[in-house]
This record gives structure tokens, sequence and C-alpha cells, in this order.
């Protein structure tokens, strides 16, 4: 999945002398947490909502005024990221810089924006579960084929892949999780732990091990 | 004996064996012959009521006309290439000829059922067949095409009634959810296996229904290995509060019997004794807060020796009449030599049943909070 699947193309940017009390209430009215600061058409920096609300805090030692530009307290230069970047590197930028949003910049214009919101909505397009689906939880050893022999062998007892994840273990092995679309899991769970994989989910099956 | 209960009423058709999916597919039709063998042998059968297939044209109710137009084209023996993206012609829904006719049988059965309630002919009725809770609107799931329970509440709401719907069987009510999931005429109330281990995947505690049907569906997903014990914790802490503030003018129960500990398809452990506690309860439940009308469907139950007798107990308590303790030796023999398994001599099962389930305080910990989470969650809309 790269950035320009998940990327807001609908975007709403402020310009270095807005108001602060301006940005304020565009954010409040859209119901969004970032603003873009774009100066001839060019991204020069950008504001959060935490970032207002902390410099015109009462409880700030030099509190800025509503009417005072938004650039004095900008953040800039910008993080960004690229139409065709893959969303795990992005989501990695955003996890070690502990920012909440990237730009999305192509050819130096500002094209779009991501959001944690997005990253969440792309776990759950990722993770979720979009047709009737049964749950089939198998650890493959770590060595090329492995996948293609259980996936031909689901072809071949003509259940439908919904979805596959898959996540390293501490053993060197790998966990495979699938969601099939049969209500009758045991007798496919039966024949896959029969073709030799190790079956976690559902337990309790009988096989010839 | 029979009929001593003139509020009651059983609905059934021989035909009904015509949506058969095939000798090996667990969605077996001699699992309701078996039961009404049981009744007849015993003097307990009150004659069923026969019903009519509905029209293609009345499911349009609850189906796109595209969707039924693909399921009575492949149903006709006539191959169609798309028919994949419709849910059919896997192996959960295999295309056989002549489902269709079968399957619109079951529904005018589910469906008269509902009108014998609106036309206050009966109070407690149960239908030996349907429970098709899977078909969604315009695609074919888990054994279903097309979904008699959502055309029977439809028919029910169209005279102005509010009904709750109570799902029993131990997947997720996925189908009838969905088709109202925004209807604030319809309360549906699904207790099931969680879907992060079984079919369909859905049924979690935060579906709660969109704009107006906010807060009238309810989902419990049980752990597995749940016990009877917990089960009916659940019908005391989510079923009873939801039907008392609800109040519906009548309650559908899709009563599979797939919870059982011995079915071969999911992972509750309910005994039938359990079973015989659950109804005994809905039942009550219904004659204090549903107006005293029920309608209860067949679904799934996959153990081909305990499914039909829960279903026997089902109808004995909805007809008033007397559980015996030991299954009579005709019928078992007779039936044993039909489906090549091994009946046991009594109604209900051996106790105990399995072996202790070592996680079991962990599990009805983890099922109470389930109830609290929920009760705290509707707590705002329901006022």
């Amino acid at each position: 999945m790269i950035i320009k699947e998940i990327m807001k193309t609908d975007l709403t940017s402020i310009s270095p002398e807005t108001k602060l009390s301006d940005a304020y209430s565009i954010m409040h009215k859209k119901n969004i947490r970032h603003l873009p600061i774009l100066e001839k058409n060019k991204l020069i920096g950008i504001v959060t909502d935490r970032d207002l609300r902390l410099s015109t805090s009462r409880l700030a030692k030099h509190p800025f005024e509503p009417e005072e530009a938004v650039k004095k307290i900008m953040s800039h230069p910008v993080q960004t990221t690229h139409p065709s970047d893959p969303i795990e590197s992005a989501a990695q930028l955003m996890r070690e810089l502990r920012i909440g949003c990237l730009p999305v910049i192509e050819e130096n214009q500002i094209v779009g924006m991501v959001t944690i919101t997005d990253m969440l909505d792309a776990l759950l397009l990722l993770t979720g579960v979009h047709r009737p689906s049964g749950r089939l939880d198998v650890r493959l050893s770590n060595r090329s084929g492995e996948l293609a022999r259980l996936t031909s062998l689901l072809a071949e007892l003509k259940v439908n892949i919904h979805s596959i994840l898959t996540y390293p273990e501490k053993d060197k092995t790998i966990r495979l999780v699938l969601r099939i679309g049969t209500i009758e899991m045991r007798v496919i769970a039966e024949a896959i732990c029969n073709a030799g994989f190790e079956v976690i989910w559902p337990v309790q099956i009988s096989c010839v091990k | 004996m029979a009929g001593s209960n003139i509020m009651c009423q059983i609905i059934y058709h021989p035909d009904y064996k015509k949506y058969d999916l095939g000798p090996s597919h667990p969605f077996n039709p001699v699992r309701a012959e078996i039961v009404l063998d049981f009744l007849n042998r015993t003097g307990c059968l009150k004659e069923p009521l026969k019903p009519e297939p509905v029209s293609a044209l009345e499911l349009t109710v609850v189906h796109d006309e595209s969707y039924i137009h693909i399921v009575e084209t492949v149903s006709c023996g006539e191959n169609l290439q798309n028919a994949e993206d419709y849910g059919l012609g896997n192996l959960d829904n295999p295309i056989v000829k002549g489902m269709a006719d079968g399957a619109r049988l079951q529904i005018g059965g589910t469906v008269l059922g509902a009108r014998l309630l609106i036309e206050n002919k009966f109070n407690k009725v149960l239908q030996l067949g349907g429970g098709f809770h899977h078909a969604h609107r315009n695609f074919a799931a888990g054994f279903c095409i097309y979904n008699d329970l959502a055309l029977a509440i439809k028919e029910m709401i169209k005279k102005g009634w509010h009904i709750a719907y109570l799902d029993l069987d131990v997947h997720h009510g996925d189908g009838v959810q969905e088709i109202f999931y925004s209807d604030e005429n319809v309360m549906t109330i699904s207790i099931h296996e969680s879907g992060e281990y079984l079919f369909p995947g859905t049924g979690w505690l935060h579906e709660l229904g969109n704009s107006m049907g906010r807060s009238l569906k309810l989902n419990v997903p049980l752990e597995p290995f749940t016990e009877g014990g917990s089960y009916l914790e659940i019908i005391d802490g989510i079923v009873e509060p939801a039907l008392k503030w609800f109040k519906p003018d009548a309650l559908i129960v899709q009563a599979g019997a797939d919870a059982h500990f011995s079915d071969p398809l999911a992972d509750l452990m309910l005994t039938t004794q359990d079973f015989e506690k659950a109804y005994r309860r809905v039942i009550e439940l219904v004659d204090q807060y549903c107006n005293g009308k029920v309608l209860f469907t067949l679904g799934g139950g996959y153990s081909i020796t305990a499914t039909p007798r829960i279903w026997i107990i089902l109808y004995l308590i909805l007809f008033g009449l007397k559980i015996p303790d030991k299954l009579p030796e005709d019928w078992r023999i007779y039936w044993q030599e039909k489906i090549k398994k091994e009946l046991p001599e009594f109604l209900h099962d051996s106790v105990p049943s399995f072996k202790p389930i070592p996680r079991k305080i962990e599990i009805e910990k983890h099922n109470r909070e389930l109830i609290q989470r929920l009760m705290d969650a509707v707590a705002l809309y329901w006022i």
C-alpha cells in the first residue's frame, strides 16, 4: 500500500501571515488538527492544534497574542513524504519523530496530507473483515514455497482467501493468519494439518499427525 | 395430548428437504425429520401447518433484484460466470439444482409464522426450518442464500410492530443485523462465539447500529469454550434488560443449536440441559416483555446426534409438554440405521459431558466484562 492510496487530497492551507486566532477557527470549523502553511504555493511550514494551544496558553511564560502571525510559531522545515512511498516508511517516520501528520509532496508541490487517522484506516483495511469469513491461524517454517503450498491447497478445496497477514515469531517461524470464506473451518484445518502444516487455530482438530 | 395448547403452532413442509446442499454438506434437512419423527412416535406432534413458497418478487423487500435473478438462474441449472461474485458456487454455498425453490418454501414457512402472530391466531410458533441469518442483501454466505428472518421481520414492521430478534446460533447473525442496521423498529441481539475465532468474523461489541438504529443492535462475542452457566448470565445480563427496555410487539428467535459442545463447526460448550434452561428463560422473557408472542426458527447445528435432541426439547417446552428421560427405542434404532451414527439412550446429555475446561474462571470473567461493557455502551441511549 502506498501513500497515494490513503492520503487526503481535500486540502486546507493557510499563509504565514494568517492570524493565530484564524488558524484556530479554521481547525475548529473543519475538525482538523494540522494546517500546512504555503507561500507562493510552496510549503514552508506546518502548525498543529497543539502548537496553537501551547503557544497561546496563559500558562506559557510569554504567551502569543491571537492577532500574531502563524509564522512565529510554525514548525519548519517540514518533514514530508511522497505519493509513491510505502505507507510503512511514512509510519516509521511519524513514529520516530513523534509527529501526527506528513504533508505529501510531489515535484515541489503539496498534493495531499496523511495523518495518524489515515494510518489507522489503512490498518483496519488490512486486518479487517470485509466479507463473511473464518479465521485460520497457521505456523509456517521460514523457507520458500511454504505459503504457495498452503494457498494452492486452499484453492483445491475451493475456498476463497479474503486476507492474509503474517508476522515473524521469536523462534524464526512465521505466523500466518488467513481469513477464508468458509463456515466449515474444521474441515479445511484438518486437510491443512494432514498436509503437514501446524494449525494453531482452530484448536483440537483431529488430523493424522 | 397433542394440540392441548391451542396458542402454539408448528410449521413444516416435507418439501423443505429440497433445500439440500449435498450429501456431505453439514446443513442437513434430515435434522428436522428426526425431530418430527420423535414427536410423531411419542404422540406429541401437533399437525404442522404447511406454508406456500414466497415468490421471487416478494424477496425484493430484502434482496437486490440482480442477486435474486442470479440465484434463480443458477438454481435452474444454468451456468453463470459471475455467480462466484455473489457468494455462490463455493464450498459453503454450492450450486444445487432446485435450491432456490427449497429456500423459497422455507422462507414461506418463516413468513407464515410472522403472519400467524400478526393475525393473532397463535402466540408461540415453531418453524421447523429457516434461520438463514447469513444471507445478505446481495450475496450468499454460510449455507444461506435467502434471508427468511429478515423477510419475516419486514412483514411484521409493515404492520407497525416493533420486533426484537434474538440470535442464539453460535455464529454471528450478520445478514439480519446488516439489513436492519439503521432501522429503529428492529432490535437485534446476537450471542455468538467471537469473530476473532469463528465465522463470519463480525459481531463485535462496538457494532451498535447506525443513525436511528443506534443502540438497537447488540452483540455478545463470547470466548471459545464458554459453558452454559456463563451463557445464561448473558441472557440475564443483556437479553433481559434489552427486552425490558425495548418492549417489542413480538420476538423472533433463531434457535441454531451449534453452541452445543459436540458441534463440529464451533467451540462453545453448552449441554442439552443448558439449552433447556436458556429456552425456558427466553420464553419467560417473551411472556414478561414481548407481548407473549414468539416465533422460533431453526438454524445451525451440525452435530447430527445432538441437534435433533435440542430441538425436541425446544418443541416440548414451547408446547408445555413433559420432557421424557429416555429416547424411544424404535426411534433410536430407525435413525441410527439411517444416519449411521449411534444415538444416546437419553434425551439429555450425560453428566459430566466433557472434561473440565482449564480456562473456565477466566472465560467467565471475560464474558461478565462483556455484559458490563455493552451495558455501559448503550446506557446513554437507553433512557
